[in-house]
């Protein structure tokens, strides 16, 4: 099943690093498609917030001429939201320590959102 | 020069994102995605963040016109796009299985707000489904203590459009000057005049 082998790709993406606490697929109308989030986190809530960011994200960066969005960041002070487009029907989002080191988890989420992105389009 | 914000929400396929396009001056800024829920069988776009555009009121004033997505996972984008309205719009989808439970659902949503700022309501797709009736969405708002504006409309057209966004402000305590809002012109059917207020008797 797909949600299986997504969460096979978000479990070696939490493992991969142990500054990243928690991921999730979300669809772009902002609902869940798989997570591995702590059980205190509102699934639905992060799924609908995960598209709205990655939606305004986009129309800023056009809007802007900045381009095509790779991705929104999210800075507060006890750590990091990444949602990282994963081919062109999920947002990634990834929680993140605030001490994190944000070019090693890049790397990891780069690997995890292509690897989404294959399984999600068939490949 | 004055700049006003109005936001216009209401459940999913009411005409929201219909209603900015229709009413805004520029080129709206939307954020649809492709449903992959049940909204699917309806459209082929569904608002995740919110729509954006302006109408020019003339001598620099403006109003910025708002969106909302429909659907209640987003609720917290009516939250945050409510800050600082001063009126809101409901769109109301007549075509829809309880619409009546909907009006309900979205006057909670917006209870806080709608004690300080006005409000109108439109009812679209009366053309596809006459059922329930305007008198019911009455009674409905008057049983609610809400005299308000209500009126049915279509989010295609910008008579309808115009209309309810006047009626809101014509609801507007003296200090905003309505003097501002003369840029919109009104050419008002007297059949769509259907205040709660009339009807109550
Ligand atoms: N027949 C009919 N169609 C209408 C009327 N008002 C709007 N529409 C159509 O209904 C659809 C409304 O779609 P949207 O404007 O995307 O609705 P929305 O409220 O933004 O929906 P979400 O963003 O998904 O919450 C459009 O296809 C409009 O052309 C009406 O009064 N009658
Ligand atoms: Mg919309």
């Amino acid at each position: 099943m797909k949600e299986d082998a997504m969460k096979t790709i978000l479990s070696d993406l939490n493992g991969s690093s142990g500054d990243i606490e928690a991921s999730a697929v979300v669809s772009l109308d902002g609902l869940m498609m798989a997570s591995l989030l702590p059980a205190d986190v509102e699934e639905d809530r992060v799924a609908a917030m995960s598209a709205a960011l990655l939606s305004l994200g986009e129309r800023t960066a056009k809007e802007l001429a900045r381009g095509t969005l790779n991705q929104v960041l999210i800075q507060g002070s006890e750590g990091y939201t990444i949602m990282t487009e994963a081919g062109s029907e999920a947002v990634l989002t990834v929680l993140a320590k605030k001490d994190a080191k944000l070019g090693l988890i890049f790397l990891d989420i780069s690997r995890a959102a292509k690897a989404l992105s294959n399984l999600l389009s068939g490949a | 020069m004055a700049s006003y914000k109005i936001l216009i929400s209401g459940p999913v396929g009411s005409g929201k994102t219909t209603a900015v396009s229709t009413l805004s001056d520029i080129p709206v800024v939307k954020t649809d995605a492709k449903p992959t829920d049940g909204v699917a069988a309806l459209k082929d776009s569904t608002t995740v963040a919110m729509d954006y555009g302006t109408i020019d009121l003339g001598d620099g004033n403006k109003v910025h016109l708002y969106g909302t997505p429909g659907q209640e996972r987003f609720k917290f984008m009516w939250e945050i796009l409510v800050q600082g309205s001063i009126g809101l719009i409901l769109l109301i989808n007549n075509n829809h299985p309880h619409p009546l439970r909907e009006l309900e659902l979205f006057l909670e949503a917006f209870a806080r707000s709608i004690e300080q700022i006005p409000f109108s309501v439109g009812i679209t797709h009366m053309d596809e489904c006459p059922r329930p009736t305007i008198q019911q969405y009455s009674q409905l708002l008057a049983a609610k203590k809400h005299v308000v504006p209500l009126f049915s409309v279509d989010a295609r057209s910008k008579e309808d459009m115009n209309l309810l966004v006047l009626a809101m402000l014509s609801m507007i305590a003296p200090e905003i000057a309505l003097e501002n809002f003369k840029g919109l012109t009104l050419n008002a059917h007297p059949h769509h005049l259907r205040y709660t207020k009339r009807q109550r008797h």
